[in-house]
Formats: structure tokens, sequence, C-alpha cells
């Protein structure tokens, strides 16, 4: 999730500069072909355009067709099963469900208790992990700009990327090996005398396992974005400031962070919004928890995956799931606008 | 230039830094490591840390010489390379019209695209599709759930979006249609972005297991990843009946780390070399001042 | 023209007539004869002309994992041989299989035949499977066991509340009491404890003295230290246990009456005196259960890793000599010893003995069903077969798991091949014997490293056919020690009556299942922490209680109570 946002920031930032290329372009094609419709014109002309335009750009278009059939097929299709959520699902008859049980589902699961512990997981583990990534990496990134020597700081940036192409899988097994009762962690412990603790099996653990691990994971890979942002910044600022009588310290704060702001901005705006989500944490939770943990680690789509497939109530999984796409909708456009507000750049 | 005595404090402790933080990212392989290559005895005393004890290679062997080891490791290399191609040119031949502000289109496909980021259709939906499409236990069945990953569109529709126009413009006036142009002029030029999307995409395929849960049924069609899953959650180990031998008691203690370590391989031993791509591509507005 | 053309219609209808009579009389003869195309029967080969293919959902088990042997030379061609059905297998890994049948399922792409299911709830409630009681009529070789040995009432306790059923279990003659306790008998006698003598009238109480008094005398001898777990079990971590405590807890549990680790079910229990259903997970009995666990692992005896750690991990400890008893089952009973000889204890060390497990409250083993997991049959078979070609394959199913010569064939193997008979020199009996060259892993009958094994290779008593059927059938494989085993322990202990059905409806069981999904959760979290000490049980049993009232136990206990009332 994270990760597409910030893309589409720096894409934002391009459409700028393309826009003024754009337009020159335009202003050629307007020349070579004549009759180029542009936005200033009336609303005539620009009906009688669209059947001119596609028959202009018809080739453009073609390149789209076939994955937007795709998306239709593979993304919009599977939403309309969506349905079963208000209606009575039962397996074998049609996957639209067979009757309309209305808010019935949406009712049992507002007043389920494992619901709204799921709810709470899911927001106290974003929640902290955001307390935690957010400013480490911007803290790594501006520490990664301050290596001297080329050869070091590729070579540390390289080290850190490497936990990010690790698949979760590896990663869930590596902290299984890890914190297990003959594992190092619990070896350290025992070496200080305490007793062999068994983490896999704690509630109270698993908020520590589950961020500490995310950290190790996107820490150096987070920092991509906060470094581009800073290569961006012009060299004439520092030489200035430095003239000025500024040592190290106040350059960095004065400069580098104030130009990267915005960046920063837009990426904590959106974060929140997305702190019900729970889809892309899924695996991991699901590769890791037990029942013993269920207390602190059973996120929404855990949740709704078990209640789907264990009780075989896909009606009520369904409902739930849509409940949580709501929300995140919700507040995700709320962020966009937020950001849009404050920094102009946002998703969409 | 002068510097502060601070800022050399600040040089010293920041490479010291670094240097933890290295060994804290890298700690986890080593333990592996060690531990793939170590005894079993060893191993259940506890003596293993980041140096193998009693170096043996008895599981690599025999994880080596598993059929069913060889089988999945082969069909991963096929799904991601397949996968890979497919997603390549679909993302590619989506994104580049995207790219174009001139078509009225767009803004009506772009939200169309971004939408389904935040709603799908749960896991019913998408099962029940897929197997009334008769893609299960298929490589088409492995690859088309993920196949156009929407935030890699948008990737490449900013990296075509930001290609210099004039170049297109030359291919037009040299009478190449849109297609020409596209694939002579405009692809040859994103090899920055293309080698980020490749990387990513074989990355994702390759460590996909859950896609691989939901529609590869059968051993002979399972995928590292997976087949890696079902040894973590100790199926595999679980009371293995027949005769135990001091052998089966090595595989068992260090088959996990064994398998982790040779499916992570070739992506350890690739992503350096195609940093300088992926970083750049990510970076897309810093070098194209 | 007109008049050969009335000909041709008549004599088109007198054929289709005849023909249809013929049909119908075929489908009416219940247990044996010629039906058009296939032949069947009780103790005949259900045969049939066309080669015909069923699809069949199958558990691949990773530890003998399916080969394309099986198909070409192994229990399915063996099938095939045999009956001129092809079977197309549609396998998930052991692990996975519930899951993803449930999947398949629900999404309308059910195979035609469903093994080894234990729980058929889910499934019903979605119309995907068949009321199987509607036509087991027409299956010779389960009515003939069902009548012979009163299944009936056991049969009940699968009704659901339409009247029907929709499994077709396995059949026992008699519950067997599979799983129980391994002990490393030299080292208990060492100790001065014969537990051969011990064992008719012992508690649990009796066996944690007795390993108190065991674990001394190793850390005397300087066989372990003085903080070491002399007992770590497996079946009971997080996978193979199923998060629920597994085999132990199950064992304890049933020994206390009450419903615990793989065991544990929606937590109800039955009161016999007073027909009435309770919340078993609540009540002092279970109170009792894990304030008794918890002594073991309190006292030093037993490692609350149990609870977490794989199989494995268990099985090593016990190898290497660290533990000085296990769990055990039939199956594995050749594994450990074969493990001990392999580990640090090493050959000719050790010996080893089978235990009646301890009593409880009561003197019940915990295993009381005479049903197992069974087969349903998917609603899509009857649609695409057609009435009578549903009627036929369930007579290939029921030829496949209940008659005794497709038994013998997909446990043993072939005559002359795999297996021979050959005269028991005690008995005087025809015993059958695997051929030499051959060893079982899955039969627990060991061998030489160069023997092949009969599962390893072709698939033979694998645990998808490899269940139900008499008691002399059950054991025809079990070596002199498991014989032994049995024999004490029915001496020993009975068998618990069993509960009768609660039989809800579709909706009422929706909003069960809603109920005890996360109740049942609640109950194991909190039964694992208060076995392994994490809780503390008399400063904390009443939280224990109040969040499971919380969580609905007490509506879950109304509701049962009045389904219960209406029958």
């Amino acid at each position: 999730m994270i990760v597409y946002r910030k893309i589409l920031i720096i894409e934002r930032k391009f459409k700028i500069k393309g826009t003024a290329q754009n337009m020159d372009t335009k202003n050629q094609k307007m020349q070579n072909q004549g009759n180029q419709l542009t936005s200033g014109r009336g609303a005539i002309n620009r009906r009688m355009g669209m059947a001119k335009h596609l028959k202009q750009n018809w080739q453009l278009y073609s390149f789209m067709l076939v994955p937007i059939v795709y998306y239709i097929i593979f993304r919009y299709v599977p939403m309309a099963g969506n349905i079963i959520g208000f209606r009575r699902y039962r397996a074998g008859s049609s996957i639209f469900g067979d009757e309309w049980s209305g808010l019935k589902y949406f009712k049992q699961f507002i007043s389920d208790q494992s619901f709204w512990r799921a709810f709470r997981n899911t927001l106290s583990l974003n929640i902290v992990y955001l307390l935690f990534r957010f400013p480490m990496t911007l803290i790594f990134a501006l520490l990664l700009n301050e290596i001297r020597n080329i050869h070091w700081k590729k070579f540390v940036q390289t080290v850190s990327y490497l936990p990010h192409f690790i698949s979760v899988v590896i990663v869930t097994g590596m902290i299984r090996e890890l914190i297990s009762a003959n594992g190092p962690l619990n070896r350290i412990i025992t070496y200080f005398g305490g007793d062999v603790t068994y983490f896999i099996a704690l509630p109270e653990w698993f908020m520590t396992i589950f961020v500490v691990s995310g950290l190790w994971q996107s820490l150096g890979w987070g920092t991509i974005l906060y470094l581009a942002a800073m290569s961006n910044i012009s060299p004439n600022l520092y030489e200035a400031a430095e003239i000025d009588g500024a040592n190290h310290f106040q350059r960095v704060w004065h400069i580098t962070i104030p130009s990267i702001l915005p960046t920063i901005t837009t990426l904590l705006i959106l974060d929140v919004g997305g702190l019900v989500g729970s889809g892309m944490a899924f695996e991991k939770v699901y590769l890791l928890y037990n029942p013993m943990i269920y207390e602190t680690a059973d996120i929404i789509s855990t949740y709704v995956f078990r209640m789907g497939l264990d009780s075989g109530n896909y009606s009520y999984a369904t409902a739930v799931g849509l409940f949580e796409g709501l929300i995140n909708l919700v507040l995700l456009t709320i962020a966009n606008v937020t950001s849009k507000r404050i920094t102009n750049s946002g998703l969409w | 230039m002068r510097e502060s005595q601070g800022y050399r404090i600040f040089q010293g402790f920041n490479r010291v830094l670094m240097v933890l933080i290295c060994i804290a990212t890298l700690y986890p392989f080593l333990y592996l490591i060690a531990q793939s290559f170590s005894s079993e005895s060893a191993i259940i005393q506890g003596k293993v840390n980041i140096i193998p004890v009693e170096f043996n290679l008895t599981t690599y062997i025999s994880v080596l010489s598993q059929g069913d080891f060889l089988r999945s490791y082969k069909n991963t290399v096929v799904y991601a390379l397949c996968g890979t191609i497919a997603s390549l040119f679909f993302t590619s031949i989506v994104a580049y019209p995207l790219s174009k502000p001139h078509l009225r289109l767009n803004k009506f496909i772009t939200p169309f695209i971004i939408f389904t980021m935040y709603f799908g259709g749960g896991l019913i939906p998408n099962y029940v599709l897929m197997v009334n499409l008769g893609l299960k236990n298929t490589i088409a069945g492995f690859v088309l759930p993920g196949m156009i990953g929407t935030y890699y569109v948008l990737l490449m529709k900013a990296f075509f979006a930001g290609t210099p126009q004039e170049l297109e413009e030359a291919g037009e006036i040299d009478g190449l249609n849109k297609f020409g142009i596209f694939f002579r002029i405009v692809l040859p030029l994103s090899k920055p972005i293309i080698a980020t999307m490749v990387l990513f995409y074989a990355v994702g395929y390759w460590n996909n297991w859950f896609t691989s849960y939901l529609y590869l049924d059968e051993r002979p069609m399972w995928p590292v990843a997976y087949y890696l899953r079902t040894i973590i959650s100790g199926a595999s180990t679980s009371a293995d009946p027949g005769e135990v031998t001091a052998e089966k008691m090595q595989i068992g203690a260090n088959i996990k780390s064994c398998s982790m370590l040779l499916m992570a391989l070739p992506i350890i031993c690739v992503y350096p070399f195609v940093q300088k791509y992926y970083v750049q591509g990510m970076m897309l507005g810093g070098i194209k001042e | 023209m007109g008049k050969k053309l009335l000909c041709v219609l008549l004599a088109v209808l007198l054929v289709t007539a005849v023909f249809a009579a013929g049909k119908k009389d075929a489908a009416a003869s219940q247990s044996t004869g010629e039906a058009v195309g296939y032949t069947y029967g009780l103790d005949k080969t259900f045969y049939s002309e066309q080669p015909v293919t069923y699809s069949m959902f199958f558990s691949d088990a990773s530890w003998y994992p399916m080969k394309d042997e099986w198909k070409t030379e192994g229990v399915f061609a063996e099938i095939t041989k045999k009956t001129n059905v092809t079977l197309d297998i549609r396998s998930f890994d052991s692990g996975d299989y519930t899951n993803k049948i449930k999947l398949d399922i629900n999404a309308g792409n059910s195979a035609y035949i469903i093994p080894k299911v234990y729980e058929e709830g889910p499934f019903v409630d979605g119309g995907a499977v068949v009321a199987v009681s509607d036509y087991v009529q027409y299956m010779p070789n389960y009515m003939d066991f069902y009548t012979k040995y009163n299944m009936a009432n056991d049969l009940d306790t699968i009704v659901r509340s339409d009247g029907k059923y929709y499994r077709l279990p396995g059949m026992l003659e008699a519950a067997m009491q599979d799983y129980t306790i391994m002990i490393r008998d030299d080292i208990f006698k060492a100790a001065g404890y014969d537990v051969s003598k011990l064992e008719k009238d012992w508690t649990w109480e009796s066996l944690y003295d007795i390993l108190v008094g065991v674990k001394k005398y190793m850390v005397s001898k300087g066989m372990c230290e003085a903080d070491d777990y002399i007992w770590s079990d497996l079946w009971c971590g997080s996978e193979s246990g199923q998060g629920k405590g597994g085999n132990l807890l199950k064992l304890m549990g049933a020994s206390y009456g009450v419903p615990s680790g793989w065991a544990v079910g929606n937590g109800m229990q039955y009161n016999r005196d007073k027909d009435e259903w309770y919340f078993a997970s609540t009540s002092k009995d279970y109170k009792d259960f894990v304030t008794l666990v918890n002594k073991f692992v309190k006292g030093g005896i037993l490692d609350p890793e149990t609870f977490t750690q794989s199989d494995s991990v268990a099985t090593a400890k016990f190898y290497n000599g660290e533990t000085v008893l296990m769990s055990v089952n039939r199956g594995q009973y050749q594994t450990w010893i074969s493990g001990l000889d392999a580990g640090k204890v090493g050959k000719g060390n050790y010996s080893v003995y089978v235990t009646v497990y301890p009593k409880g409250t009561n003197k019940y083993a915990a295993e009381n069903s005479r049903l197992e997991n069974g087969v349903m049959i998917a609603e899509k078979a009857r649609k695409e077969l057609g009435e009578d070609g549903f009627i036929k394959m369930l007579r290939f199913v029921d030829w496949l798991w209940y008659s005794k010569e497709a038994y013998t064939l997909h446990k043993w193997g072939v005559e002359g091949k795999t297996f021979q008979y050959v005269t028991d020199a005690a008995t005087g009996l025809k015993v059958k014997k695997l051929m030499p060259g051959f060893k079982c892993g899955g039969l627990g009958i060991g061998g030489a490293e160069t023997d092949e094994d009969i599962r390893l290779k072709w698939g033979f008593a694998g645990g998808n056919f490899y269940y139900g059927h008499t008691v002399a059938e059950m054991g025809d494989n079990f070596i002199p020690v498991i014989q032994d085993y049995y024999a004490r322990l029915g001496k020993y202990r009975e068998s618990r009556p069993v509960n009768p059905p609660v039989k809800s409806t579709e909706d009422e069981n929706e909003q069960l299942n809603l109920w005890t999904t996360p109740l049942i959760d609640n109950v194991n979290a909190w039964t694992l922490q208060f076995v392994t000490g994490q809780k503390d049980i008399s400063k904390d049993w009443d939280a224990y209680v109040a969040s499971c009232k919380n969580l609905n136990s007490e509506k879950v206990v109304a509701l049962i109570n009045e389904i219960n009332k209406r029958k």
C-alpha cells in the first residue's frame, strides 16, 4: 500500500513537468495535423471530437484493450461476488447467494466480540508499526545521506535492501527459528540467567515480534524515496548556507528537511489513512499466529479467512471484508484530500 | 571545507551505527547458513551461532537429490519466467497510453484501475472465477491473479510520461505507427524501468506461496515457496514413520534452514547487480533533471 | 409406408419398455446381483463392464507422498484391475486438505467422492453433499456390517435435524483406544517401578508420584539435571495439536469427563442422569483437569514446550534419552523403536512398555466412538451421473470401503506379490504376512533397509482408505506387543456411552458455529495458559469463566438444550 502511494506522488511531480512538454507537442501537432482539440473549446465541439478523437487515437486505445478486459474479468467480476455479504450463500448453488439476508450478517459481526478484537489488533499493530517505522526510516535516510564514502554508502544500502526481497515464508521461518526455545534469543536470555521464554505462544510478545520483523524487512527499502527527494535538492542551497556560516547540522535542519517536507507529509498522511487495512499483513500474520495468541495476533484479514473457511460461513466473512474495505476507502479518501490541501500532491 | 569537531564525532558514530545495522540485517541469514551446515547434535544442544559446528553437507545433499524439491524449484523458474514476461508485456502496454495526457478516456480509465487497489472480490468469488475458467492447476492459474499490478502500472506510467516527446515525434515523421513507436523507440529507451519491473515481478512470482496454495493443488505443480511452507509448518517431519535413521534425524534438524537458503539464493545473487536499475526506477524524478 | 412406420414405432416402443423394465429390476435388486453394466454384492467384487471414471479427493500425507507409481502399478492400478473403475485423483497436502476441500466444495468444484472427512457439518448446510442415509439400502457390504454389529445407535450420533446423515463413516466393531503412553521400562524398573503391575488402577496422580521418583533416580545417577524435564510430548504443539493441546489433553481430559485437546469440539458435555447438556470447559471437572496437567508442569516433570513444539523436536528428545515417556499409537510403535535404535539411546540399551494409560475420575478410555472419519458424496455426482449411475458409484464406494476384499487389497496389497498367508505357530490360524523383501511403516511392520515399503512405493495401507472394519481385520497386522496392549486395555478400561446427537436446523447451526468458533478459541488459549502456568488457576479461574460467558457460552448451552428437548 505504502509504496503505491509513493510512486503516485512522484508521478504527480512528473505531470507538472510533463504537461509543459506536452503543451509544446500539442501545439506542434496542431500545426501538423490541424483539428486538434484543446480543452478550451465548447461542448458541441467536444462531442463531435469524441468520435474523431477515438478515430485518431485508436492505436493507443487498442493497446489498452486486453488489459482492460483483464481488469474486468479478474478484478471487477469477483467484486460483484461481494454481494453475498447481503445474501445467504450456499455451497454449490449460485455464487451470488440464494436469498437476501439483508443486514443480518452485518448485525452479527457487529455484536461479535472477536471481530472487535481483530479490529483493535489491526489498529494497534498498524499504529505502533507506523510510530516506529516512520521516524526510523526518515532518520536512516538522513544518516545514509551523510555517508561520504560512495562505496561504503552503496554497500550499506545494498545490504539494507536485502530483507525486502525475501519471501514472507522465509521471513516467518527465520522468526520461528530465532525465537524458538533453543534458538539464539533464548540462549542469550538463559546466558544472563533468565528463563526460557516461549515467545511464539505468548500474546504479549506478538506485537514486538511483528514490529521488529517488519522494521527489519522494510527499513532499508523505505529510504529510497527519501533519498530520491534529497538528491533533488540543489547543491547551491547548501553552498549558500555554508557561506552564511551554517554548520552541518544546521544545514540538514534548515535545508534538507524542509525540502523534503512535502514528501514526508504526503507519506505520513497516507500511512495514517491506511491504518485500518490488514490485507498487506495477512500472509505474515497467518504464517506466524496460532490459537494461543489470537488475542493480540488476530487481525481482520485473518479473522475473515478463518471464519470463512473454518465455519464455512462465506456470507459472514464477506460482510466483514466489505466493512473493512469501506472504512479503508473512506479513510484514504479523507487522507488524500487532506494531503492535497496541505502539500498539493496525493493519490488522485 | 572546515569540519567541526562535532561533525567528525558524528561521522564516526554514523559509521559504527551503519556497521551495527548491517550486522543486524545479516544476522538471521548467517544463523541459517550456520545451522544448515551443522550437525544435528550441535543444533539440538544449542551450540550453533554464526559458525557451523561439525560441518556436514548431509541435508543439502538430501534436499538437492530429492525429486520433490528439484521439481518445485524447476516449477518456480518456469512460473517466474512466464509470469514476468506476461506481466511486463501487459503492464507496459497499458501504462504507455495512460501516460499520454491527450487521451481523454484516460481520466476514466486511470481511476478504473486505481479503484481495484482498494476493493477486491474476496477469497471465494476469486476462487470460483478461477475454477469456472478451468484455471486450477495450470500455469495461467498461478500467473493471472497477479499479472497486472496496478501500482506497477502507475510506476511505468510515470516513467513513460517523462520520456522525451521529441523522439516519438521523430518516429512519427519517419512513418512509424503507434505500435512501431512504442516497440522500437520508447521501449528501448526504457531499460531502467523495464529492469525494475522484471526484478519486481520476478521476485513477486518467486516468493509467492498463497496463490499456489489456492490454485496449485497437486504436488507436482508446487513452487518452492509452497513446498517450503509445508516443511516449515511441520507437516513433513511429523512423526515420520518407517525407519528412523541417523541420517533422517540429521535432516530433520536442519531441513528448514537448508530449504530456506536454497529458495532465497537466486534472489540474493541477482538483486545487487540490478540495484542501480531499480533504485533509478524508484527515483524517477531525481535523475531525469 | 404407414404400416412399416407403425411397425418400427411399435418395435421401438417395445424395446424401450423392456429396457426400462429391466433397468428398474436391476436397481431394485438390493443385496447382490447383476445390474445393468456391473456386478456388485456382499462378498462379491464390484466390476463395471464399461470402464468408468469417478473423481475423488485425496489427502496426500507428506510422509508418504503420492507417487506416479501408485497409479501405474500401485494401489490405484490394482483397484482399476479388479473393478474397471479408474479414480480421477485430486490430491491436496494433508495439512491443508480440510481447508482445500472446503474451498472447492463451496465453490461448486467438488469431486464426486470425498474421503477423510471428520466433520461434515459445514458442508451439509451448503447443500453440496448427498444425504447418504437415503441410499445405504443399495450398499450391501455397508448394510451387512451395520446390522451385524448393531451400528444404529452409533450412526444416530451423526444424524442431523432432517433425520438423515451425510457421511458414510468408517464403522468399527469396537472402539479402539489407539493412543496411549509408552515408557522406558528399563529406567522405570531401575527406579523401582514395575508399571505392568501398577497400570491396572493407576491414576494420573499416581503417575505423577512415579515420575517424581523416576526423576529423582535419574538425577542421582547423573542421567539428567534437576531442572530438566523428563516428559516432553508430541501431537500437542501448534501444528499437530492444532493449537488445542492435541493428544495429551484429549486423553487426560477424557479421563476427567471433559472434552479437551483434539476432542474439544464445542466444549459441551452431556449429563446422562439429567438429560441435559452443560458447558464442560468451565465446569469443576475441567478445573480439576487443568490443575492436574499444570501439576506435572509445575513439578518439573512435563515440559511446557510440549504444547508448542513440533513433533520432530519431541521425538528427538525421546530418541536421545532425554525424556523417558512419550505418547504413541499403534501405527508409530515401530517408528519409535527404530528411533531409539538410531538415536543416542542405541539398540539394545533400552526396553519399552506400552502402557494402559492412567485413569482420572473415571475409568473410561478416551475413545468411545465406533465411528471413524468417513466418506461424503457430492451432490454434483448425483446430478451428473443420474440416479442409476449414482447408485452404481455408491456400490463401488461400498466395495472399496466396506468389503473385506477391498480392505485386504488396499491395506496389504496383492496376495502372492506383497503378502501371503502363513499359519501362525502359536494359534494355528492363518495370518497375513508381508512377503520377504517388503516392509510397511504404515502397518508398523519393520524390515531391512533394502526392503521395499509398500506404502511409500505403491500407496498401500494409506490413510484415505484404511479405517473401520472388525477387530480381527484391524488387528491382522498387529505385532504381539500391540496385541498384548489391546488385550490389557480391554481388561482394565471401559467405553463411555456415546452422547446423543444434537439435531440442529440450518439456521441454528449457523448461529452455533458463529458462537462456538471464537468461544472455543478462547477456551483453548486459556487452557494452554493454565496448563503451562502462564496464568494462575486459583487466581484467574473466575476471569476465565467470565470471558467464556462474554463469548456466549451460556447462550450456546441454552440453545443446545432447547434443541435437545425437541427430540
